[in-house]
């Protein structure tokens, strides 16, 4: 957590209270039309409804299953071929010119295709966030790999270590930190296919909820749906940060 | 006396791009016998690392020959232990798992590798810290789990490349005495390169002086200073005699590559 300090806390609680307590006025005096802004009240509203009917808990559920299974598709794909592309140099010349061409395409720009392949069901929201991802979790495994100190894997095989040992006692460990950070990153931007796909084409989760909401002219809800899914997002980063520091120990002295 | 370590006629070019070459090492000449103290004393850019390396494997002389034992070292040779002077511990490893790293790559099995590591770490006076990470570490510390991460794995030679230059001073003359009480109970053979006249009159039986680059041998000391040795034998007399000596070889060599340094700018 960024603020430590109880006065610095203070600070952060404070602006939050005053911002809410602009919000309040602003649209309670009519500074806002309501069609434009909501009242706090009114966004209140529409959550405990939803959370009430169950609505919300679905819509996160789901959008939360689409970004897991795209992810952890991505990863499993891209770390281990990212590995190779950072030891052996053929494989970077062979990949480099695909990750070039594919790099530069949002991954909405894959919804055409995906739908016509898959349809619009569960699969092809993971195969939105998998085209979104891998390339980002590639990119770092590549990099994260080349750089780790030279020194260290002559160290290892000045103390009797082979290729194999080499990989796996020092290039892997060494990665590792790069690898995770990088996973953390794309986790997020994982998160913003998941809603671009589900704006487009879904019947539920985050993303088809603010589009519906918008479609009735509730824009209540489409806050509703927008502060949900800021809420989600930090709680993703938050798990990803616990498991970061349980599978990097070494690394927790330099968080402090 | 047989040569455990041997460099013969020993020659190194580096190229530096666009057909330049830089010769680091020209027909140098040495033998270590085993269970000796040698340190290599050199100005920069002499070659010193160039020679440990090659000794180590990491790189091939461009002519004449390193051997260990009488073999010619062509590949990576685990027998010849390297002290790295930026200490290169395993980050992610803690120091029983870095000084356990030889032995496990040995294939000894992990009950006896954590006694054979306790022992080093003890030898190196870290008990207590096994699991901690380098990084929890000061320097000196991380320069003694190296050294016990090379100990352990039981090399027949320790090459050391100026290990203690990171530290500082007062750091650095506890961890020469130190590597002399170390060295006396292994009985490792030590080839130890060294810019410090001082750190190579403490610690050596035999000072090999290199000459500026291309690094040559300029002279073969012997080091006859009473043994066991304390930082405190810089008080004597004859310490001051041998450092006198040494000074002056060393001094013949700056002066001459400065004035050739100077020849080249105009």
């Amino acid at each position: 957590m960024p603020n430590r300090a109880p006065w610095l806390l203070l600070i952060s609680i404070l602006s939050v209270a005053a911002m809410l307590t602009l919000w309040t006025v602003a649209t309670g005096r009519g500074w806002v039309a309501p069609i434009f802004f909501p009242a706090p009240q009114a966004v209140w509203k529409e959550a405990t409804v939803i959370l009430a009917n169950g609505q919300l808990w679905t819509d996160v559920w789901m959008s939360s299953r689409r970004v897991f299974a795209g992810f952890v598709l991505a990863a499993a794909v891209a770390v281990p071929l990212g590995i190779a592309m950072g030891v052996w140099v053929p494989a970077k010349a062979m990949m480099d010119p695909f990750v070039s061409l594919l790099r530069p395409l949002p991954s909405i720009t894959w919804i055409p295709l995906t739908m016509l392949w898959l349809g619009i069901g569960e699969e092809q929201k993971t195969a939105i966030v998998f085209m979104g991802s891998w390339i980002y979790i590639l990119l770092y495994t590549v990099e994260s790999t080349k750089r780790v100190d030279p020194l260290l894997i002559r160290a290892a095989r000045n103390l009797g270590a082979g290729d194999i040992a080499v990989m796996r006692e020092v290039v892997l460990p060494g990665a590792l930190p790069g690898i995770i950070a990088g996973l953390k990153v794309t986790l997020a931007i994982s998160w913003s296919c998941v809603l671009s796909a589900e704006m487009i084409a879904a019947q539920n989760g985050l993303g088809a909820l603010i589009w519906q909401a918008k479609d009735y002219g509730n824009l209540a809800l489409v806050l509703v749906g927008m502060v949900c899914i800021s809420l989600t997002v930090l709680l993703t980063d938050f798990l990803a940060n616990r498991l970061e520091i349980l599978l990097l120990p070494w690394e927790r002295h330099r968080r402090h | 006396m047989t040569a455990i370590l041997s460099a013969e006629h020993v020659g190194k070019v580096f190229q530096t791009g666009r057909g330049n070459s830089v010769t680091a090492i020209q027909d140098l000449s040495f033998q270590v016998t085993d269970g000796e103290f040698v340190c290599i004393l050199g100005a920069s850019g002499c070659g010193k690392s160039t020679l440990l390396n090659m000794f180590a494997g990491f790189t091939q002389p461009t002519t004449g020959t390193v051997r260990l034992r009488g073999e010619p070292i062509t590949r990576i040779e685990p027998r010849c232990g390297m002290v790295f002077q930026s200490y290169a511990l395993f980050p992610w490893k803690t120091v029983r798992a870095n000084v356990e790293f030889g032995l496990k790559m040995q294939g000894v099995a992990r009950a006896e590798r954590a006694g054979r590591a306790a022992r080093f770490i003890d030898m190196v006076k870290l008990s207590g810290f096994e699991n901690h990470y380098p990084a929890e570490l000061s320097g000196g510390m991380q320069q003694r789990v190296t050294l016990a991460r090379s100990l352990a794995a039981d090399p027949q030679v320790l090459l050391m490349d100026e290990p203690f230059a990171a530290l500082d001073a007062m750091t650095r003359q506890v961890m020469q005495e130190e590597l002399l009480r170390i060295q006396a109970e292994s009985r490792k053979t030590v080839l130890f390169i060294t810019h410090s006249i001082d750190e190579a009159l403490i610690l050596s039986r035999r000072i090999i002086v290199l000459s500026a680059r291309p690094g040559r041998v300029k002279a073969i000391l012997d080091n006859d200073l009473p043994t066991p040795r304390h930082v405190d034998i810089q008080l004597s007399p004859e310490y001051a005699a041998l450092k006198a000596h040494v000074w002056s070889l060393v001094a013949e060599e700056i002066r001459q590559h400065d004035e050739a340094d100077r020849a080249n700018q105009t």
